[in-house]
């Protein structure tokens, strides 16, 4: 065969990869036929396998481990307060829109409304509470499958553990945990909150507390409502979802005037401190303050939250006609 | 589910990616920067990582992203490494320790590696410090498997165009 089969510089590449040990039989073959007959290019080959053997030494040449144990155990720590930081979330398309679901270890962290389905870290409550956020949906996948049924009317009850770190104050916490207990289907105003919670003066301190609802709809503030019956507000300016939510629950919502609001005319209603529910005209009802009363949607609701028909005015007999 | 713990991830293959990382930066306190970010990175990613992935090829992958982002925000301190550079290799700190250490090709061929374009130099000492195959440089660089190779091929033309024979060592009689 001729020698000039491969010119010295189409070798180039397979005498690097020979002289390197990147070669297979094929390079060594092709190699071995050129510098059989072209002395440069061995020399070339022994050029290379010279370097190579030098780097073979930076190879073997320690680094010094102390430092790598110093940075590890650095590492671990910093892991150590990621994790307790951090929480998975996952972005979920829901009937209301994109909606995020959030859990630490302890419990559901966040529920966010969000403008688009983007990935977690658009989530402005977490990032403003400077939270870690790990993208993972594994670990809130069944509580976005009970919030689908919730929504769909199938479930009426989300019992998810909650960690209440987003909120601001021990009142806010408070005012949360207050807030969750409230029955499915039924209305009560911010000062029936805040004396439920004995802070009879705060009522618009309530208010803001739940305006900063980290758990909107597990953490029901939609059904709290202004002393007039007003929806007031809900998540920003998503009043509209605070009226579907009640809707859905089977609490009608009015449009009377401008904005949605409650008719307690219409709604069958437990005074506090008793276990029964009467017709919203029952007695002297009608002259008492909202802030008096749970305002229940239907007698079903009512009921189920363990309330009994009232003796004297017997909803129960004669329901609201709708 | 089976995949392990990330603690056994970095258990596994913290000390390579710092010596990686000590390798391609050239210096001690960048790479353990860099490694400490390419391990919180990692354990942020790691849920979302495929069960069937290479996870050291995908360490090495993050490791090169990072240190390839800090040369973009370094370009400007580029004339005071140059100059670094030129002085030898005294100024990181553990001059006298390697000076020891390493003979003369050594430096020689370290000074060029530190000089590599750093995708050439990431290859390089992928392939060549860590054995890496070809494929997961590829992947860890973003590129094609002979563009991996055509990196480690010209990395090593440049170390063979900046030595002459006499700083060399004699070639080894192979069989």
């Amino acid at each position: 065969m001729s020698p000039t089969s491969t010119s010295c510089r189409e070798i180039q590449p397979d005498l690097v990869a020979t002289a390197t040990g990147d070669g297979g039989p094929r390079e060594h073959a092709r190699v071995d036929r050129h510098v059989a007959a072209c002395a440069p290019c061995r020399r070339e080959l022994d050029r290379y396998r010279s370097i190579d053997r030098v780097v073979g030494e930076i190879r073997r040449a320690p680094i010094r481990a102390d430092r790598a144990d110093v940075v590890r155990g650095d590492l671990e720590w910093r892991l150590a307060e990621l994790r307790r930081r951090a929480v998975t979330a996952r972005v979920w398309s829901s009937p209301l829109g994109p909606i995020l679901i959030a859990r630490s270890e302890q419990g559901v962290v966040a529920v966010e409304y969000l403008d688009s389905a983007r990935g977690a870290d658009a989530s402005r409550l977490l990032r403003r509470h400077g939270i870690e956020i790990l993208e993972d949906g594994t670990e809130t996948e069944t509580f976005y499958q009970q919030l689908l049924e919730y929504l769909a009317g199938e479930r009426t009850r989300l019992a998810w553990p909650l960690d209440f770190r987003l909120a601001g104050s021990d009142f806010s916490r408070e005012v949360l945990a207050a807030t969750a207990a409230l029955p499915y289907g039924a209305v009560v105003s911010y000062a029936h909150l805040a004396r439920e919670i004995g802070r009879p003066t705060a009522t618009r301190a309530v208010a803001q507390a739940l305006r900063h609802n980290p758990l909107p709809i597990v953490v029901p503030c939609h059904r709290v409502i202004g002393s007039s019956g007003a929806l007031t507000g809900y998540a920003g300016d998503k009043l509209a979802l605070k009226e579907r939510l009640l809707t859905l629950e089977g609490v009608p919502v009015a449009h009377a005037g401008r904005a949605g609001h409650i008719d307690r005319r219409v709604m069958y209603t437990r005074a506090d401190h008793y276990t029964e529910y009467c017709l919203p005209t029952c007695g002297a009802l009608p002259t008492l303050p909202l802030w008096r009363f749970t305002l229940f949607g239907s007698r079903a609701r009512a009921e189920a939250a363990g309330f009994t028909p009232c003796a004297d005015c017997r909803p129960d007999l004669n329901p609201i006609s709708a | 589910m089976g995949r392990e713990p990330f603690e056994a991830v970095m258990a596994a293959h913290h000390a390579e990616i710092y010596r990686y990382l000590r390798r391609i930066t050239f210096r001690s306190a960048e790479a353990e920067d860099l490694s400490q970010e390419t391990f919180l990175r990692a354990f942020r990613a790691y849920r979302a990582l495929p069960p069937d992935a290479n996870v050291r090829a995908w360490l090495f992958t993050i490791a090169t992203n990072l240190f390839r982002n800090t040369l973009r925000a370094a370009k400007r301190r580029q004339a005071a490494h140059e100059q670094v550079k030129r002085k030898g290799r005294e100024d990181d700190g553990e001059g006298p320790e390697r000076a020891a250490l390493f003979n003369e090709a050594r430096i020689a061929v370290e000074a060029v590696i530190e000089a590599l374009p750093p995708r050439q130099r990431a290859a390089f000492v992928m392939r060549k410090v860590h054995e890496l195959p070809y494929e997961e440089i590829g992947e860890s660089l973003g590129c094609s498997v002979e563009t991996a190779r055509a990196h480690v091929f010209q990395a090593f033309r440049k170390i063979r165009g900046s030595l002459d024979d006499a700083q060399l060592p004699p070639p080894e009689k192979t069989a």
